[in-house]
């Protein structure tokens, strides 16, 4: 996936800002960056729910607005950052809808057993058959994410995924996100606000400033003192644990 | 444990089909002298009509009112209560001023609803997705939109009418303005048709309702070409308000009713349940409610007042117990 010169303004005002990066394929790549840097908005252009005012995507040699909406919800799914969801539906219900590009309303076996990995990926089999409006949050944005395992796609992309888990849950996710990666050959792009989850899991990082790229590059290349004291304006000490450079922050 | 629930969902649409068949048994049959064939084969031909016309219409209302709050992401807001059984009122009285009470157009029902249909199709369709695109799908924005243009229409049409030659309107006051007193039975057939024909023309879109209440977002990534669909939709939605009023005249809050209804008692996100819950209400709350006007009240109060108000009160309870718009 190519992204050139993407710029989008809301209201006159510029929120990204030629952004251009090419993602390398089957790695996991964390956009790190203050709030309202652009994070979002960049991973809604480059997933076709927002429309760019300029620039292109470039999606497996095609430019993503010239596919067909339901190939490419065969290879490219997209956790957004807020979701409200007003029915009535159970877990089970919602990751079902995950198979929907694939099968529609009339699910396979295969499908269902698509389903059950992911539910088990996500430890949702306490609360399968459970209303997710009365889930905790954290509960529900795990369904949420067990959703778009189940679509399983090539290219899987998480707006702040860890949002509400708990420790133990957001290690696990990192560790399914690697898994993904790793053993099933994903492309997995995901915004993060823990800087050292990104370090420790992911093997590209693009830190955002003001709708601009302010570094992109490997995990080591990124995490140094002066790259991250400049992009979020706090002071910073690296620290290299079990061989990944990690951060402190005061 | 889901299909638990669709199946205790199919067993109290059941009950509620049973409940419509003895209602609208009881609409044919109560009163009727069965001793004499000529009187009962004329109380038969009076009431049919009336009965197939009140079972479209509710088909019509119910299915309308809960795709219009799946499109619109709320289940608080239907067609009618943002004007659009106004707009079309308002429609056939233009169309009846400007082409003149004898023309063709205007004598012939099937004729004048064909060119309202059409009519409100584009003008509804066109100016809904406006209003929806410009609020951004803002339900209070929404709401307040709609009301301002129900009474606008209504003040304009009302100003047509009064415009119009007295004898003109007198002679014309029948067919300009249906009411259950005075169902439109001559466009049964033509509205059979067309309900059919959106159905089919709409079959895709409908599969997909059940993803469109995961919003906009999530629609999109499941592979929905959203704007196109919600187009699609909105045009059979008008077209389905477009047969009601033409049958029955406004009736503004009964698609609140029976989709409210439908969806507190099946509790699910399944469209196909939800719509036949939703139009089963209808047909009991039309049937049932004409036959207690009829036969209680002999006539005194029309079933839509009843509705008006219980729907009123209904809306009120609805916007106080929610948490959130
Ligand atoms: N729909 C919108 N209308 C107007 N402005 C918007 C809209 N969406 C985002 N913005 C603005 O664009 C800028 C970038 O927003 P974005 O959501 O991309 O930030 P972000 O990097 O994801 O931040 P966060 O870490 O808080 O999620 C912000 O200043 C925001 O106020
Ligand atoms: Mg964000």
């Amino acid at each position: 996936m190519q992204i050139q010169k993407l710029t989008k303004q809301y209201d006159g005002k510029t929120v990204v800002d030629g952004v251009s990066f090419a993602i390398p394929k089957g790695k996991v790549i964390s956009l790190i960056g203050p709030n309202g840097a652009g994070k979002s908005t960049v991973m809604g252009m480059i997933s076709r729910l927002i429309a760019q005012d300029s620039g292109l995507v470039d999606f497996e040699g095609r430019d993503i607005g010239k596919w067909k909406s339901k190939e490419l919800a065969k290879r490219l799914a997209i956790l957004t950052q807020s979701n409200n969801i007003q029915m009535k539906l159970t877990v089970e219900e919602l990751v079902t809808f995950g198979r929907f590009p694939y099968s529609g309303n009339r699910i396979t076996a295969q499908d269902r057993e698509i389903i059950d990995r992911a539910i088990r990926y996500m430890e949702l089999e306490p609360f399968r058959d459970r209303f997710i409006d009365e889930l905790s949050g954290g509960q529900r944005q795990r369904a949420m994410i067990a959703m778009v395992i189940a679509q399983d796609t090539e290219y899987v992309l998480l707006d702040e995924p860890t949002n509400n888990l708990d420790i133990y849950h957001a290690t696990n996710l990192m560790k399914t996100v690697r898994k993904l990666c790793d053993e099933l050959g994903k492309t997995v792009i995901l915004v993060l606000h823990e800087i050292n989850y990104a370090a420790f899991y992911s093997d590209y990082i693009c830190a955002f400033k003001d709708g601009k790229i302010a570094k992109f590059g490997t995990v080591e290349e990124v995490m140094t003192k002066e790259n991250l004291s400049k992009i979020y304006q706090v002071d910073f000490e690296i620290l290299n644990i079990a061989g990944k450079p990690l951060s402190v922050y005061y | 444990m889901s299909t638990a629930v669709i199946r205790a969902n199919r067993r109290k649409l059941v009950i509620l089909a049973v409940l419509v068949l003895l209602c609208a048994a009881g609409y044919m049959l109560v009163d009727v002298r069965f001793s004499n064939p000529k009187l009962f084969s004329y109380a038969m031909r009076l009431r049919a009509p009336k009965l197939l016309v009140m079972l479209i219409t509710a088909f019509a209302i119910g299915g309308a009112s809960i795709v219009f709050q799946t499109i619109i992401n709320n289940t608080i807001v239907t067609p009618c209560l943002l004007g659009m059984n106004s707009l079309y009122t308002l429609i056939h009285t233009a169309v009846v001023f400007f082409f003149g009470s004898g023309s063709l157009i205007a004598v012939s029902a099937n004729l004048s609803f064909a060119v309202d249909v059409v009519l409100m199709g584009i003008v509804a369709t066109v100016l809904y997705s406006w209003i929806f695109k410009k609020t951004k799908h803002n339900v209070l924005y929404v709401l307040l939109v709609g009301t301002v243009l129900t009474s606008f229409f209504g003040s304009i049409q009302s100003t047509l009418t009064r415009v119009m030659d007295p004898n003109e309107y007198d002679s014309l006051l029948n067919s300009l303005v249906a009411s259950f007193s005075n169902v439109n039975s001559e466009i049964i057939l033509f509205s059979l048709i067309l309900l059919a024909g959106v159905i089919f023309a709409l079959r895709k879109e409908l599969a997909l309702l059940d993803v469109l209440t995961l919003g906009k977002h999530q629609a999109i990534n499941l592979g929905v070409d959203y704007d196109r669909c919600i187009r699609k939709l909105l045009l059979g939605v008008t077209l389905c308000i477009a047969v009601a009023t033409a049958m029955v005249g406004p009736i503004s809050f009964l698609g609140l009713i029976i989709a409210n209804l439908s969806r507190q008692l099946l509790r699910t996100f399944r469209h196909s349940q939800l719509i036949l819950g939703s139009a089963l209400f209808g047909m009991v709350v039309l049937i049932g409610g004409q036959l207690i006007v009829e036969h209680v009240y002999s006539y005194a109060v029309p079933v839509s007042v009843f509705i008006t108000v219980g729907g009123g009160v209904y809306f009120l309870y609805l916007l106080l117990t929610r948490k959130k718009v």
